[in-house]
């Protein structure tokens, strides 16, 4: 096995996946909203990045998008951030005044029928057959280095930023009205904040940086095609952040490094038979639900990680 | 194709949908109950559907039993695995609440999914049941065996409904559903009414599988894939509504058949999450239940 490339696939995955761990945190942890369909404020991106920096669609070849702006990558970025803020408008528009459970449901299905879309719909980025061989940004004037090392460190400094702004926030006094409006929303209220706008502050805020990690992966893979983007993203990161203690951006990142380190460890392992590297993807599977509840029920790192609730004694 | 053609067209649709309402109504009374008793959305319901399917499966298609008894033995089997995933992960954090219920589903769901996928491996299953023929009935298709889900999805809508209203353990259930301690403090017994409220759900679990496997072939994705359409006949009835379920079933079963008028059969899914954003926008409640605890 080789450990170099490990580590490096390690700190590029955990850098993307993080910065979707936070924006997690921030909604659910800090702001108490329930979003079931994380995975589709990361696919958009992902996609607004191929379609701004892919060349138009040619005669000659077998593709069927009709979208390709050709621009540069770094226009690819920023599309990938406003497809994010886009999509949390839309999406945001009609969910963000229901509740708990309504709210989970609404963004479930709102990222399931994005799935259904860009798989049914050859015209958008070729269905289920997706975009392959996507161009690395910078790859000649980089080819002096590992390009893999490049962008493991491009993305652990964007996680960084990410990090630092978050963290910003939830000590400001912003952010202390937002663990107000997840641990008691009628004492915020009665201080006269309005609570649904906090709301839509904080997904509109948050979602770009999803649309971001998008992009990111996209460099990663080389490729977007709607099996990357199943419901499974949004489980992953759900479980990263609830073992690492929902409410604290540290515990959301400690999750998602043990994780990350659980699955591609899995992945490394040789398999002799096709079979025998199913029912380990299937046991995987199996394995990450179960820890799930596991840490659901006992919290292992929540003393260490989580802040105590700022609720009045009644 | 003339306006008759067309009308038949829909009829044809319709008449299909009955079939595809049936099932989403076996699917969504376990799921609803559970909301209404227990409080809370328990995703890993479709996995229980899945795991019925494949035990009947095995039964019926390995091992060569006649096809009730194999589907018989599979609805025992899921609604003792509903009553132990009760017992040993969520009634312990029951006190956490809703969401995190929730979410524990979602990882009961992983579980099983997992474990039932290694065990049956990747291909297409089927049921080993005798091909019929459509029936023509005055140029329209009729289906046979979603006739028979049509009986059968009426068939446990009328059990339900007579079990929970003229059985004392029914009526516990209905009790504990509206106010848990009050039922406690009458004198009911709330742990016992939990488990036969989760057996229950189990069956239903289990007849849906049956159902699923009937409708069409398996694959072990293929239960995960109706959670979206369960869900939004749950919340077009009302979330914990039972007998909202049964209209609900079909009106979703009916719009996503008849948009295979205009769409392409990848839309079905989006049809159902349309009505439900059409359903949360104008009623939230559904059409039972009170609006303070949908939105804020």
């Amino acid at each position: 096995m080789n450990w170099g490339q490990l580590a490096i696939t390690v700190v590029t995955v955990v850098s993307i996946l993080g910065v979707l761990t936070l924006v997690l945190n921030m909604q659910y942890g800090h702001a108490g909203m329930i979003n079931f369909g994380v995975v589709a404020y990361f696919a958009v991106g992902a996609y607004a990045y191929v379609l701004v920096t892919q060349a138009p669609p040619s005669e000659a070849s077998l593709d069927q998008y009709v979208i390709g702006l050709g621009l540069p990558p770094w226009a690819g970025l920023i599309g990938a951030a406003l497809a994010g803020l886009v999509f949390a408008a839309i999406t945001g528009w009609p969910t963000l005044r229901l509740r708990g459970e309504y709210l989970a449901l609404t963004t479930f299905a709102f990222a399931e029928v994005f799935h259904s879309f860009i798989v049914n719909e050859q015209r958008f980025a070729n269905g289920t057959r997706g975009l392959v061989g996507v161009p690395r940004p910078y790859r000649e004037t980089l080819d002096f280095v590992d390009y893999d090392i490049v962008l493991a460190i491009g993305a652990l400094v964007f996680l960084i930023v990410v990090y630092v702004i978050f963290e910003r926030i939830v000590k400001s006094p912003y952010g202390r009205a937002l663990e107000a409006l997840r641990d008691d929303e009628l004492a915020l209220i009665t201080s006269g904040k309005r609570s649904r706008r906090f709301r839509m502050e904080i997904f509109l805020f948050t979602a770009p940086f999803a649309g971001m990690a998008g992009a990111f992966y996209v460099w990663y893979t080389t490729l977007v095609i709607p099996d990357l983007f199943t419901a499974e993203v949004t489980f992953i990161v759900w479980i990263a952040l609830v073992l690492g203690g929902e409410g604290s951006n540290r515990g959301a990142l400690i999750g998602i490094t043990l994780v990350t380190l659980f699955e591609e460890l899995v992945r490394a392992i040789p398999f002799s038979t096709i079979r025998a590297a199913q029912v380990a993807a299937e046991l995987e599977v199996a394995a990450l639900g179960l820890l799930l509840i596991i840490f659901l029920r006992w919290q292992p790192f929540a003393a260490w990680t989580k802040a105590p609730k700022r609720v009045a004694r009644s | 194709m003339g306006e008759t053609g067309d009308t038949m067209r829909v009829v044809q649709l319709l008449v299909f949908g009955l079939g595809t309402g049936a099932f989403l109504l076996i699917a969504t009374l376990g799921f609803a109950l559970i909301r209404r008793v227990e409080g809370f959305l328990n995703i890993a319901h479709v996995e229980l559907m899945s795991l019925a399917a494949f035990v009947t499966w095995y039964f019926n298609s390995s091992l060569g039993w006649h096809f009730l008894i194999a589907a018989t033995i599979a609805v025992a089997i899921t609604a003792l695995v509903a009553l132990v995933i009760a017992r040993v992960i969520y009634d312990p954090i029951k006190h956490l609440g809703a969401p995190i219920l929730l979410i524990s589903s979602v990882g009961v769901a992983f579980l099983l999914h997992g474990i039932t996928a290694a065990v049956v491996g990747v291909g297409i299953r089927s049921f080993e049941i005798p091909r019929l023929d459509a029936w023509r009935i005055g140029g329209v298709l009729v289906t046979p065996y979603r006739m028979v889900l049509l009986v059968l999805a009426a068939a446990t809508s009328v059990g339900l409904a007579l079990f929970l209203n003229k059985t004392r353990t029914g009526k516990s259930i209905r009790a504990m559903a509206i106010n848990r301690e009050l039922a406690g403090s009458r004198g009911i017994n709330v742990v016992r009414t939990s488990r036969a409220t989760w057996l229950v759900s189990g069956v239903l679990a289990g007849l849906g599988g049956v159902a699923l496997g009937v409708l069409g072939t398996l694959t072990t994705d293929i239960a995960f894939q109706q959670i979206l359409v369960i869900l939004a006949v749950a919340i077009v009835a009302g979330l914990g509504s039972l007998y909202g379920v049964i209209a609900a079933a079909f009106i979703v079963a009916f719009a996503m058949d008849l948009s295979l008028l205009a769409l392409p059969g990848g839309y079905r899914p989006v049809i159902a999450f349309a009505i439900v954003i059409v359903v949360l926008l104008i009623r939230p409640q559904g059409f039972a239940g009170s609006r303070e605890e949908v939105t804020a």
